[in-house]
């Protein structure tokens, strides 16, 4: 049942992406310039450059993978109490990842498209698409992927040249003013929201892929095209707002996009943005709630997932609900627990699982 | 007391929509987790809707992990 789908390395690209644009591209340059100030971007490219190191171990351990996904390799390597455990608090990781995007989701369209609906509307609606997604299995949405993807880049690339005219080279002066340690601290929020998070795709990748060779360079690429995506918007959020407008929104780069004027004709492209961050963010949401609940059925030894997606979708919504009683607690565990939370299983598990394995061997 | 009729009625339409299947295809193991997870939700969703305070999972988390954050904000700062 589990293994009959299989996705392409080209659809694995477009999923590395979408997952690491996800929420970044709209949350991003906010965190790191409240981080960082003028030096956002410099923390984004250091980020970006400790990206490939953290994928290349995903890639190391998709060798050892096989034809696994991350939670039945866990088992084999952890024995079965202790793999049992461990999976079981990864998809907590996950389950809890994807309420937290949904509740992202919610608050984005409640307080900037749509003020009147109420959260829990939206949230609803959102995962009702999240959950076809879902049930329909991940060679559908590799082949939606197909589809959106250039939509998604050409969006992107459209916005950035419309925004040149707006920004103003003054506003990163002074550059690396506050050290090599404030930029490391930016560095680490910016891989927290993006090349961490990657390692949900060990569910899929190389259990899911076709030539899973040729999916280790395209998971590096992809880490690339999205790197860049993300340090290209914090550049321009810094260069067009300034680090203080930009830190004291929560979605800067939307407000960036309203900053479109050209010819006091072309104007109010906020949607173009919005549309492209639905794309990413389904994309994250659906992942995350497919390794949580397909880690789910192969940790109770089910056959199938799909009768598991309903039901949890009703828990997500109430998570969703209740995970950011408002804005504050967001910012603070955003900056704070989430690190050491993300490091835990994006970079300390895979470890883990190497370590083991090489001393079994 | 509409909302809470509306999460039953969403609850009894899920096991409308799988429990046949399931029972079809002689999946034991699947409807036990599935009502389990069914219960689950459909008593949080009423909780919620009633404005009762359910504990937040991020809660324990930031207690679990306070000595690890500390270390490592320590450690940049």
């Amino acid at each position: 049942m589990f293994k009959k789908q299989k996705i392409s390395h080209y659809q694995f690209k477009i999923l590395v992406v979408m997952c690491f644009v996800g929420t970044s591209i709209l949350v991003t340059p906010g965190g790191l310039a409240a981080e960082t100030k003028q030096d956002a971007w410099l923390a984004a490219i250091i980020g970006l450059l400790l990206s490939f190191p953290i994928v290349w171990i995903y890639n190391f351990l998709g060798n050892h993978l096989y034809n696994m996904t991350l939670i039945e390799y866990t088992e084999k390597v952890l024995g079965k109490w202790l793999g049992k455990l461990v999976s079981l608090s990864f998809i907590f990781f996950c389950f809890i990842n994807s309420a937290s995007l949904l509740y992202i989701v919610g608050d984005f369209v409640t307080t900037q498209i749509m003020p009147e609906t109420p959260i829990q509307f939206t949230n609803t609606l959102f995962v009702i698409v999240v959950v076809m997604g879902s049930r329909l299995g991940i060679e559908t949405l590799a082949r939606a992927g197909e589809i959106l993807y250039p939509w998604v880049i050409g969006i992107f690339i459209i916005l950035i040249f419309l925004l040149f005219p707006n920004t103003d080279i003054k506003k990163i002066q002074p550059i690396f003013e506050h050290g090599i340690k404030t930029n490391l601290r930016g560095a680490l929020l910016f891989m927290s929201y993006s090349s961490l998070t990657l390692i949900v795709l060990l569910m899929i990748f190389p259990a899911y892929i076709n030539k899973p060779q040729k999916a280790k360079k395209t998971f590096l690429r992809g880490t690339l095209i999205g790197g860049l995506m993300i340090f290209i918007m914090t550049l321009f959020s810094i260069l067009v707002l300034g680090h203080d407008f930009t830190a004291r929104n929560v979605f800067p780069s939307y407000i960036l996009v309203k900053k479109i004027s050209l010819a006091d004709f072309l104007e109010r492209m906020e949607a173009a943005i919005a549309t492209l961050w639905i794309i990413t963010i389904f994309y994250k949401i659906v992942i995350y709630f497919y390794g949580a609940i397909l880690g789910l059925a192969q940790t109770l030894n089910l056959q199938d997932y799909r009768p598991l997606t309903l039901p949890m979708a009703m828990i997500l919504i109430v998570i969703s609900l209740i995970i950011y009683p408002n804005v504050v607690y967001a910012n603070t565990w955003n900056s704070t627990t989430w690190i050491p939370f993300v490091l835990t299983f994006g970079l300390f598990l895979p470890l883990l699982l190497l370590i083991v394995a090489v001393l079994r061997k | 007391m509409w909302s809470i009729l509306g999460i039953i009625t969403v609850g009894i339409l899920i096991s409308i929509y799988e429990v046949p299947s399931l029972l079809r295809r002689k999946l034991k193991r699947e409807l036990w987790v599935f009502s389990i997870l069914l219960i689950f939700g459909v008593v949080l969703s009423i909780l919620k809707s009633l404005r009762i305070d359910i504990p937040n999972p991020l809660d324990l988390l930031t207690n679990i992990y306070k000595p690890l954050n500390d270390f490592i904000f320590d450690s940049l700062k």
